[in-house]
């Protein structure tokens, strides 16, 4: 979730596509549509993919439209419970939810620019203690020998539908919380005599 | 980086015992010895049955040895930490305790829970402060947000337990909240 060039994370997120519409002809690229027309011709409607997008946009080639996972439809749901919808499925494989929605947000100027953030920063403050939660959970679960926690099928449901980014918290409080609970737990009596 | 990725993140709970353990705690010794020299400093003289202040690692060699008995620090007993757990309870902030007090308590409950008193009491009273506590900074996980957070007398292990995941978490607030700063635009690609 960083900008550096390195940023494996970054990459992928870069990967989502996003429906252009371009406002010009262009010539020769008709292969990016997949399709048989050998131009790209002007109102046209293509996926393309963020990285590409970019450099389409700013140089006023073509227009883009806010792309489904952040849609009306995705936002009310957010909105009325954002623990209950499934991020990773709105985004694919690597399902970087948050990192798309920040390509975004950059993309767009001002009001909208600002409707996404907020979209993003409540989505992500309102899963988070259910995230910690869950992890903290696990961690207790398995230093006592698993057991029937977790076949609920809520919170099933929300851990897989976790974003990316979700996910590495999710494992950072597991792993931190198992290993204070361990050290909790043992008597360092035996070592130290 | 060389270390481990698991060490990468914060320090293991055995630092944060390790460290503690070079706080002074009051002894009563069972062996005479002169002052001596250590790295951390000179302790000492011995002088049974005078009590004398040494760090808690040397504490727990001694004892183990059945050299000394140690003298528990005035908070760990059981008034003072149902006092804190009643307070922890009933107030929405966290009580004060020592920073360190997690890991002594643990030291010396380990090795000389035979010179406290009731000292399977004060482990449980120990245990329900733990989860009081812990709910609380549970509840702080929604209030995060990308600047600051402030949770006074937090202790040192409560800090570490959540340090990895509140900075990380914060880190991708800071990404997620827009800058109002029209010249970046531009200077992205």
């Amino acid at each position: 979730m960083e900008d550096d060039y390195y940023s494996v994370e970054s990459i992928l997120a870069e990967n989502q596509k996003i429906q252009c519409q371009f406002k010009i002809d262009i010539p020769d690229m008709g292969h990016l549509d997949g399709g048989n027309e050998r131009d790209i011709k002007a109102l046209s409607k293509i996926q393309i993919p963020m990285w590409m997008a970019y450099i389409l946009i700013y140089s006023d080639y073509a227009d883009f439209t806010i792309p489904l996972p952040f849609s009306a439809r995705v936002r009310n749901a957010l909105n009325a419970e954002a623990r209950s919808v499934r991020l990773s499925g709105l985004v694919g494989q690597g399902g970087l939810w948050y990192g798309f929605g920040r390509m975004i947000m950059r993309l767009l100027n001002d009001i909208p620019a600002q409707e996404v953030s907020d979209v993003l920063t409540k989505t992500f403050r309102s899963r988070l203690p259910e995230v910690i939660d869950q992890a903290h959970h696990f961690a207790a679960a398995s230093g006592s020998g698993g057991g029937a926690i977790g076949s609920d099928e809520a919170t099933m449901a929300f851990r897989e539908g976790l974003d990316g980014t979700e996910r590495d918290l999710f494992m950072l409080a597991q792993e931190n919380a198992r290993r204070t609970k361990r050290w909790y737990e043992t008597s360092e009596k035996a070592r130290r005599s | 980086m060389a270390l481990p990725p698991p060490l990468r993140t914060s320090v293991t709970p055995a630092e944060l015992e390790l460290i503690a353990c070079e706080q002074l705690v009051d002894i009563i010794p069972l062996v005479a010895m002169e002052r001596t020299a250590f790295i951390s400093g000179a302790y000492g003289p011995l002088r049974p049955p005078a009590k004398c202040k040494v760090p808690i690692w040397m504490a727990t060699n001694l004892k183990l040895k059945k050299k000394c008995h140690i003298v528990p620090p005035d908070w760990l007993n059981v008034d003072f930490l149902q006092d804190r757990l009643t307070r922890e309870t009933s107030q929405p902030e966290f009580s004060e305790l020592p920073f360190r007090f997690a890991e002594v308590a643990k030291v010396i409950l380990d090795v000389a829970s035979d010179d406290i008193s009731n000292p399977e009491k004060v482990r449980s009273l120990l245990q329900d402060i733990r989860e009081a506590r812990q709910a609380k900074s549970r509840d702080g996980v929604s209030k995060l947000d990308h600047s600051e957070l402030s949770l006074p007398n937090l202790c040192a292990m409560e800090i570490n337990e959540i340090r990895p995941f509140f900075v990380r978490s914060m880190g991708v607030l800071t990404q997620l909240v827009r800058q109002p700063d029209p010249g970046r635009m531009d200077q992205m690609e």
